[in-house]
């Protein structure tokens, strides 16, 4: 699966564009992509910070795609989320990493992590399920 | 317990006007009901929200962001003297998958407040379809009271 086809797949999903993120790597297990700053994304319009739910929604993209890269209608089924909100997110180029923890043949565990400047300071983590069947 | 005030109402009001360009002004969300017990709100179907090419399905990401916004509504309606609030955590559970173009129903409330958190939950189903829950979702905010509401703070900083 190249990154190329499965960006082509994203940009036909209209939510992945209003989301507007782009995959930067894909494994076997996993997927990394970037969203880029739009001022819909604002949650605080004071401070300027993404809305939760938007960075919830981005890493449930990110974590549709490691599960299900090769989608050709609609994305990977999800069943359920949590998110755990670590730092505030300000304007700026959001990134996700999504790790299948496991995948069954009906179900898959997936963790995600967002950040902005590093990695090493996540601005939320995430566990998302998917149904596959 | 006290009824809310006119006042209060018409803040509500100009805090979810004065939002700008951002998510919520994007959603149209129209609050339909608002009390300390709990609020309702509904957010129009939106092609942009949509996951297929037919776009009558919507993302599970987009409810994500409802009753986060709508936890919010229900703390500032519910909580006295919170100058501002933050999510901390967050679990949503999609029970059905949301295939309509009705508008989308929200209904949460905060169960419970300590001087540092509140406890939220909330659930999702598309008009005249209420008894067929789309999403239910639950949520802890951390709080910081303080003088300056949060209505404030977000007044004053659309005016600087």
């Amino acid at each position: 699966m190249n990154l190329q086809t499965v960006n082509a797949n994203v940009s036909r999903v209209p939510f992945f564009r209003f989301l507007n993120f782009e995959v930067q790597s894909l494994g076997a297990l996993h997927a990394v992509a970037e969203m880029t700053f739009e001022p819909r994304h604002i949650g605080n319009p004071v401070m300027e910070l993404y809305h939760g739910g938007i960075i919830a929604s981005f890493m449930e993209a990110a974590a549709a795609i490691a599960v299900h890269p090769d989608f050709a209608d609609v994305p990977a089924k999800p069943i359920n989320l949590t998110v755990d909100y670590l730092r505030p997110a300000p304007k700026g180029p959001l990134y996700a990493r999504a790790n299948v923890t496991r995948k069954g043949k009906r179900i898959a565990s997936v963790s995600v992590i967002s950040w902005q400047i590093s990695e090493e300071k996540p601005v939320a983590e995430g566990l998302y399920h998917f149904l596959l069947v | 317990m006290p009824d809310i005030t006119k006042q209060k109402m018409e803040q509500i009001a100009l805090m979810w006007n004065a939002r700008g360009s951002g998510l919520i002004t994007h959603m149209a969300l129209e609050i339909e009901d608002v009390a300390i017990e709990g609020v309702r709100v509904r957010m129009p179907f939106n092609p942009d929200f949509c996951v297929d090419s037919d776009q009558t399905l919507l993302h599970g990401g987009i409810l994500t962001a409802l009753l986060d916004s709508v936890f919010g509504l229900a703390n500032f309606v519910a909580i006295e003297g919170v100058s501002t609030m933050a999510t901390l955590d967050l679990r949503v559970d999609y029970l059905r998958p949301a295939r309509s173009r009705a508008d989308v129903i929200v209904r949460a409330h905060c169960f419970r407040q300590t001087r540092h958190i509140a406890f939220n939950a909330g659930s999702i189903s598309f008009d005249g379809h209420e008894d067929a829950e789309i999403a239910r979702g639950t949520a802890s905010f951390a709080l910081t009271r303080g003088d300056i509401s949060l209505f404030e703070a977000m007044t004053k900083g659309k005016a600087s």
